[in-house]
């Protein structure tokens, strides 16, 4: 997209970064989830979510053709160095417990389902059909989060677990609603409705009936932004970058 | 020769490519083409939309589309471009494709939120896995005849 100001290009790479980042880490679940329905549905959604990244990437790269842009969208997508991100820590940190994947799931898409909802009216034109695109899928994956965990929360064990992954991502989920670079400029040219935190409240709603539990208790007293890396970035993008280390001209 | 003639020409040949999911189901059945203009010079832009954001066939589809539209008689010059828009859904599927679908891979095609039918022997499925072995499609069982349907879903 030609005429993309550097400010509108931020606010695209922290919403791309967070699409990658979280598709990659549910790649991860692939041939070890619980079941295999779990296998086949975090790999589905890791699918889309790679797939939303791409088109994000695309916008800020080029022209917004994924196949065009493939080269350039490597370059945004695994060339950039790690102060380089704008990605939220909630989607940097390695969930290593499957109550925890599933819970930064749910949280992640009841935001996401918010973000797409500030650019569904953009005035960048491949932004806006990104966001038709989006929600179509999306519709599954929260289907998927909520049909889990109306079967898991109220069996003790699992209700345990999964409030205990609450107390823990909840501070970090918060991150994903911190004001990004670009985002006034966004706002300014309708790029974007409105800034985004100001859609916090409805998402901290959601969590209180999802879950039973006061958010406000989990809240950071500050934002914890979107400039610092997780200590568990930096394992993430070696294992991100293992293809194209081996061989950087591949093509997959 | 005219412009008309050479769009049929690059239309039929569009229609040889089959989707990478489904062989012997032509992308244009799926629905997948959205727009093809032609200039009386020879050059042809090719209009595709896909199925979905993250599907990992389209530098492959692309490819053979565009393979296939070079070697029409008359074509000078081709463009392939994947669309922003409209959004694909299973409407665009065609009954000749639905029909190859259901006979050949025991696929079914969900319209709207109704019920599926079995394509084995038309009773309700029911829905057993909302994500399948590929990313369009859902796994469900039918309870009258035991089979396993997939079925292609938006």
């Amino acid at each position: 997209m030609t005429g993309l100001g550097s400010a509108v290009r931020e606010f695209l790479l922290a919403f791309a970064d967070d699409e990658h980042l979280i598709g990659q880490q549910h790649t991860e679940w692939i041939g070890v989830a619980p079941f295999l329905e779990e296998d086949l549905a975090f790999s589905s959604i890791a699918q889309d979510e790679l797939g939303h990244a791409a088109a994000l990437y695309a916008i800020v790269a080029g022209d917004g053709d994924p196949v065009d842009d493939d080269l350039r969208i490597d370059d945004l997508a695994f060339g950039r160095a790690p102060e380089d991100w704008r990605s939220a820590q909630l989607v940097e940190i390695t969930s290593d417990d499957w109550a925890h994947a599933l819970v930064r799931h749910w949280l992640y898409d009841a935001a996401e389902q918010l973000r797409w909802e500030q650019v569904a009216q953009s005035s960048l034109t491949p932004l806006a059909e990104a966001a038709a695109r989006a929600e179509r899928e999306e519709q599954y994956h929260r289907r998927h989060a909520d049909g889990l965990l109306d079967v898991l929360l109220p069996v003790p064990d699992s209700g345990d677990r999964l409030r205990t992954a609450l107390a823990d991502l909840l501070p970090l989920a918060v991150g994903l609603f911190d004001p990004v670079a670009g985002e006034a400029e966004a706002v300014a040219t309708g790029v974007a409705s409105a800034p985004f935190d100001s859609r916090l409240d409805e998402w901290t709603d959601r969590v209180r009936r999802r879950f039973d539990v006061d958010p406000a208790r989990f809240l950071p007293a500050a934002p914890t932004g979107r400039l610092d890396r997780h200590p568990d970035f930096g394992p993430l993008l070696v294992r991100m970058r293992e293809v194209i280390d081996l061989d950087p001209a591949a093509i997959w | 020769m005219t412009t008309d003639l050479l769009a049929d020409r690059v239309r039929s040949a569009v229609a040889t490519v089959d989707d990478p999911e489904y062989p012997g189901i032509s992308i244009i059945d799926l629905g997948l083409l959205e727009s093809l203009d032609t200039t009386p010079d020879g050059h042809v832009a090719v209009g595709l939309i896909p199925t979905f954001s993250g599907c990992p066939a389209l530098s492959m589809i692309a490819d053979d589309v565009r393979r296939a539209v070079d070697d029409v008689n008359g074509v000078a010059s081709v463009d392939v471009r994947w669309l922003g828009a409209p959004v694909w859904s299973v409407d665009r599927v065609t009954e000749t494709a639905r029909a190859t679908m259901a006979r050949e891979f025991t696929v079914a095609v969900r319209i709207g939120r109704g019920p599926v039918a079995c394509p084995r022997c038309g009773s309700p499925t029911d829905e057993r896995s909302m994500f399948g072995p590929s990313r369009c499609r859902a796994v469900h069982t039918c309870p009258t005849c035991a089979e396993v349907v997939e079925v292609m879903r938006a």
